[in-house]
């Protein structure tokens, strides 16, 4: 978070006073206020023009999605862009919330328990052992650390015919449980790696005052140090959030249609795919199954974005 | 699986049943890790291969052994072939995209202030949303019918075929994933452009460096294993490529838009043949691993001059 935030100090764009001094007055740069005094007015004219260029670019379809999803099939595609107050209706959306084929409501509340169970079971799994390797010395340790990360360069497609396997041989497959196993076991690499990245900072001193206590080692860790670890819990929660919520193929396979669950996006592809020309089915379903994201993102932006961060760069 | 707390009791006068019993909550603390790692992660990478050598059909248990057909089929199937171009076109033009855009655009709003702020938002804000519904988004779109034609023809241009044609088709693809990625590429860049000291940006003003130069000479060569990172992450992320090609043209038309995981699932689930799916996955796994670890390797050279 620190690095976006606070990042240490501005860069090109806050000169001080000694630096426009000592700057070449040779090349046409005049002294014209104290910001962006190098970089020459036509120049950062036109980075605001690319840049708001850009900005529409990326705004543009969510505008669309939003306005057409309260408009009739003409009007949409007629005048995609526009809209009369005459022809807004909830109709679609409403007819979107009650669809036979998505149910949005039992998405959002089986997607939001997936999320939170894995984000469970993922930290009750990974914290104790995190903790075990961030405090070991020996090799053994190492090897468990060097085991866990590997699992970040295997692409969960490429284990995901093995898993349907494995699950099967457990009976577990088209089921919740079986489910919830594979997601947890994804976000097992990155939350170890990450937590025993964060508990090498905590000091030993805490482990010596809860051992002195009496405290045994699992509950001298879930009461004294995991506590402390609550800014890496934070990042955690939001990658593997934002993983578990958008995930399409591993409900999809592992789940499949045969439990009769559905995930916000395997409702999404389940009510959309078929009607990829009706906009008035489209709209209205993709705006409904990105809401809760969005809102998320907009509340969370800051946590969101310096995990992200940590998440790559120490990985 | 586990040192002794305190440096003050030295294992060593220790005896042997006991230094066992030191380890014991160690053990315990990371056996349920391990066990639903190995699992789901290590027993499966082995029995991806063991598979691709069966003809399993992914319902019964019953399956035998058909040796390497399975790669032999996948390698002279030109679908599959066909799949692996379009997927290292893919990824080959949408790493290069989405990085020289990242960076170019972290480049100029890497700064503090409002404004700022407010882009990087705005040019993030699709990363968090799932690439199946970026694809039905842009599908939408980009139909004969959708916005993007629709405004075309308002200003008297003739509607393009973004998705009927291969080419048009191929092209749509690579720009809704670099429209939907580049932004966390910039976010990771920015958090390398902040790392670096603000002396050097001070010292190079001094020397009377033009912003382009700070850029190419100053920033460029400081940030270099963020660009690493970047450039191994994109790469990684779009060989495995599928949700957002699914909703955006379901592989078509004509199949020109399949990649290799789209191929695989086709294959291991529409097609019930998971051996030959197996057999896929492993090559991809491989590829995957010679690039990703190539890459890296690549641009050591580059990370160390840093250093220097």
């Amino acid at each position: 978070m620190a690095l976006i935030t606070d990042g240490t100090v501005a860069l090109v764009e806050e000169p001080t006073d000694t630096r426009t001094l000592a700057a070449p007055d040779g090349r046409g740069r005049r002294r014209s206020g104290p910001r962006r005094i190098r970089r020459p007015r036509i120049l950062t004219v036109l980075t605001w023009v690319v840049l708001s260029a850009l900005a529409l670019v990326m705004l543009v379809p969510m505008y669309i999605m939003i306005i057409n999803a309260f408009k009739p099939q003409q009007e949409i595609i007629r005048n995609p862009l526009g809209f009369s107050l005459d022809t807004l209706t909830f109709d679609y959306l409403w007819a979107a919330i009650t669809s036979e084929r998505f149910n949005v409501v039992a998405a959002y509340g089986i997607t939001l328990l997936f999320v939170v169970l894995v984000n469970v079971f993922g930290i009750l799994l990974s914290a104790p052992a995190a903790y075990v390797i961030a405090r070991g010395r020996s090799k053994w340790h190492l090897g468990l650390l060097l085991l866990f990360v590997s699992g970040m360069f295997i692409p969960g497609q490429v284990t995901l015919i093995p898993v349907v396997f494995v699950l099967r041989v457990l009976g577990l497959i088209n089921t919740i449980p079986g489910f919830l196993l594979f997601e947890t076991a994804a976000t097992l690499p990155i939350t170890i790696f990450l937590f025993a990245a964060y508990l090498r900072t905590v000091p030993r001193d805490i482990d010596e005052a809860a051992a002195l206590d009496g405290a045994g080692r699992m509950r001298a860790f879930w009461l004294c140090i995991f506590p402390i670890m609550r800014p890496v819990v934070a990042t955690i929660m939001v990658l593997n959030s934002i993983s578990v919520w958008n995930d399409f193929v591993s409900p999809q396979i592992i789940l499949g249609p045969s439990s009769g669950l559905y995930t916000v996006t395997t409702g999404v592809y389940s009510a959309v795919s078929q009607y990829s020309t009706s906009y008035t089915t489209v709209f209205p379903t993709l705006l409904l199954a990105i809401s809760p994201a969005v809102i998320f993102f907009i509340i969370m932006q800051r946590h969101i974005i310096g995990g992200l961060v940590a998440g790559a760069t120490k990985g | 699986m586990v040192t002794l707390d305190r440096p003050a009791a030295p294992a060593r006068h220790i005896s042997p049943a006991m230094r066992w019993r030191a380890r014991v909550p160690g053990f315990l603390m990371s056996a349920p890790a391990v066990l639903v790692f190995v699992a789901m992660f290590i027993i499966p990478m082995i029995l991806a291969f063991v598979l691709s050598l069966t003809n399993w059909n992914g319902y019964s248990l019953n399956f035998t052994f058909i040796g390497f057909d399975n790669y032999a089929h996948a390698f002279r199937n030109p679908r599959t072939i066909d799949a692996a171009i379009f997927t290292a076109v893919v990824a080959f033009f949408g790493t290069i995209a989405c990085n020289v855009l990242g960076l170019a655009v972290a480049a100029l709003i890497s700064g503090p202030g409002r404004a700022n702020t407010v882009f990087r938002t705005i040019f993030f804000y699709p990363y968090i949303i799932s690439a199946l519904i970026i694809g039905f988004l842009w599908a939408a779109m980009l139909s004969p019918q959708g916005a993007v034609n629709s405004v075309l023809g308002a200003i008297g241009l003739d509607p393009l075929p973004f998705l009927t044609d291969i080419g048009f088709a191929k092209a749509s693809v690579i720009a809704t994933i670099v429209w939907s990625h580049f932004g966390f590429n910039m976010i990771l860049y920015i958090a390398g452009i902040k790392s670096v000291p603000t002396e050097y940006y001070e010292a190079a003003t001094v020397d009377g460096a033009s912003p382009w130069q700070q850029f190419r000479n100053v920033t460029v060569p400081l940030i270099a294993p963020v660009l690493t990172v970047n450039l191994v992450l994109t790469l990684v992320g779009l060989l495995k490529v599928y949700d957002v090609v699914l909703a955006l043209t379901d592989g078509g038309p004509a199949a020109g838009t399949q990649t290799i995981v789209f191929q695989i699932l086709k294959d291991s689930f529409a097609n019930a043949k998971l051996g030959l799916g197996a057999a896929q996955s492993v090559v991809l796994l491989i590829i995957t691993a010679v690039l990703g670890l190539g890459v890296t390797l690549a641009r050591r050279g580059a990370e160390k001059k840093v250093a220097d």
